[in-house]
């Protein structure tokens, strides 16, 4: 059985982990789709795809 | 869409010729090489997961296509191959759901598929699978609130091999005390026909309490795989048995009995469904032992704008609902750009 340090240290990093995914996985999957899609979108749509994340956020 | 690409049976694994071993555990390499042998020359099918047991059957009734009230799904696809598309979800005035707002993200190439959404209070739904070879995927689904207690994560891994399947799925593990949902499945190709299988699920809500449950599951297939066949058996006294059948190149039937059988409660429910599918339309119709009739229609006028129409009526209660949808596609390529060859 960890110790009850190990235990608040994990219960930390999975508290960390979970913000950054609520946050970051969408932006993520545009910054991928973008970045890997074929032909490469235009930045101005990048931008307007953000502006619509913020909006929802 | 997210599990069609990685589930592409394997039936192109050669058979290596059985190397000679020699001494005492060679006997032991000797019989197994023969035992895989004998395995393979059985030619035994690949019986699919224990999860899309019922897939036909869920594919054919309309209960995971229904809705009522209004709304509306704007797809715009900004490239075809890797797949990379963003959605805009508008429902209101349904009976049941609040209206929402949602927006979805979705990429998608040989091995990797993203995605995500995010409704109008914020919280987020991921999913990813990541396939390290055709018959091995990896599948997480996660959940985010900013309300404590709606978060949610699911880690699952399937394997296929030639005439079985192994899954495990982990359901809100907590790596401090090991506490959460485990489940194991296997599925194995008995005859050509039939598939026979368990799942086993180990419940572990707090360090000092575990419970397992096991349920029995069997999967007939016809030879010609017009009809599918299957039952599975939960220890806590409930039965399914479902029937799929197609009847021709546009007609598919289906039905499903579910039996409670416990010292509390007794209950049983009974579906029928039948679905269509026309030129430019799919129609799904469904009758259950709870009274209630229920129909929806989905017509393409063109392949980028399609109309939806459900309907279902409670009998028993004198209820109704009502749905209406639209579903609009648009893109920033030129047909040559998505693949399409040009009217000449």
């Amino acid at each position: 059985m960890p110790s009850e340090d190990t235990k608040e240290y994990i219960a930390k990093a999975v508290e960390v982990g979970r913000t950054v995914l609520h946050y970051g996985w969408i932006p993520l999957i545009i910054y991928v789709g973008f970045t890997r899609s074929n032909p490469q979108p235009s930045l101005i749509k990048c931008a307007s795809m953000f502006l619509h994340l913020l909006l929802a956020y | 869409m997210s599990s069609s690409s990685f589930d592409a049976p394997l039936d192109n694994i050669a058979s290596p010729p059985p190397p000679s071993h020699k001494g005492f555990f060679g006997s032991f390499f000797r019989a197994y090489d023969r035992f895989s042998q004998w395995r393979t020359d059985l030619d035994l099918p690949q019986p699919g997961n224990i999860e899309n047991l019922q897939k036909e059957v869920k594919a054919t009734h309309l209960n995971n296509y229904m809705f009522d009230g209004a709304r509306a799904d704007l797809t715009k696809s900004l490239s075809m191959n890797p797949l990379f598309q963003v959605t805009h979800s508008f429902a209101l005035g349904s009976q049941t759901l609040p209206s929402s707002y949602n927006f979805g993200a979705v990429f998608a190439n040989q091995k990797v598929f993203l995605q995500g959404g995010v409704d109008h209070d914020g919280n987020v739904n991921a999913r990813m699978n990541h396939g390290w070879a055709p018959n091995s995927v990896t599948k997480a689904q996660a959940q985010f609130s900013s309300q404590p207690g709606h978060n949610m994560i699911q880690l699952e891994h399937d394997f296929q091999g030639k005439d079985y399947n192994l899954n495990a799925k982990a359901v809100n593990p907590w790596p401090a005390d090991f506490t959460g949902i485990y489940i194991g499945g296997y599925l194995q190709s008995v005859t050509k026909n039939l598939a026979l299988g368990c799942e086993t699920l180990y419940q572990r809500p707090s360090p000092d309490l575990s419970e397992f449950s096991t349920s029995y599951v069997a999967k007939y297939t016809s030879t010609d795989k017009s009809w599918i066949g299957t039952a599975q058996v939960q220890p806590a006294g409930m039965v399914q048995a479902s029937y799929w059948q197609k009847l021709s190149e546009k007609v598919e039937v289906a039905a499903d009995l579910q039996v409670i059988v416990a010292p509390t409660r007794r209950d049983a429910l009974a579906t029928l469904g039948a679905k269509y599918d026309l030129r430019l339309s799919t129609f799904r119709a469904q009758l259950d032992s709870t009274g209630k009739v229920s129909a929806l229609l989905e017509q393409r006028f063109t392949p980028a704008f399609a109309f939806m129409v459900s309907g279902e009526i409670d009998h028993f209660k004198n209820a109704a609902k009502v749905g209406v949808g639209v579903m609009i596609e648009s893109s920033t390529l030129t047909p040559e750009e998505m693949g399409m060859v040009p009217q000449p």
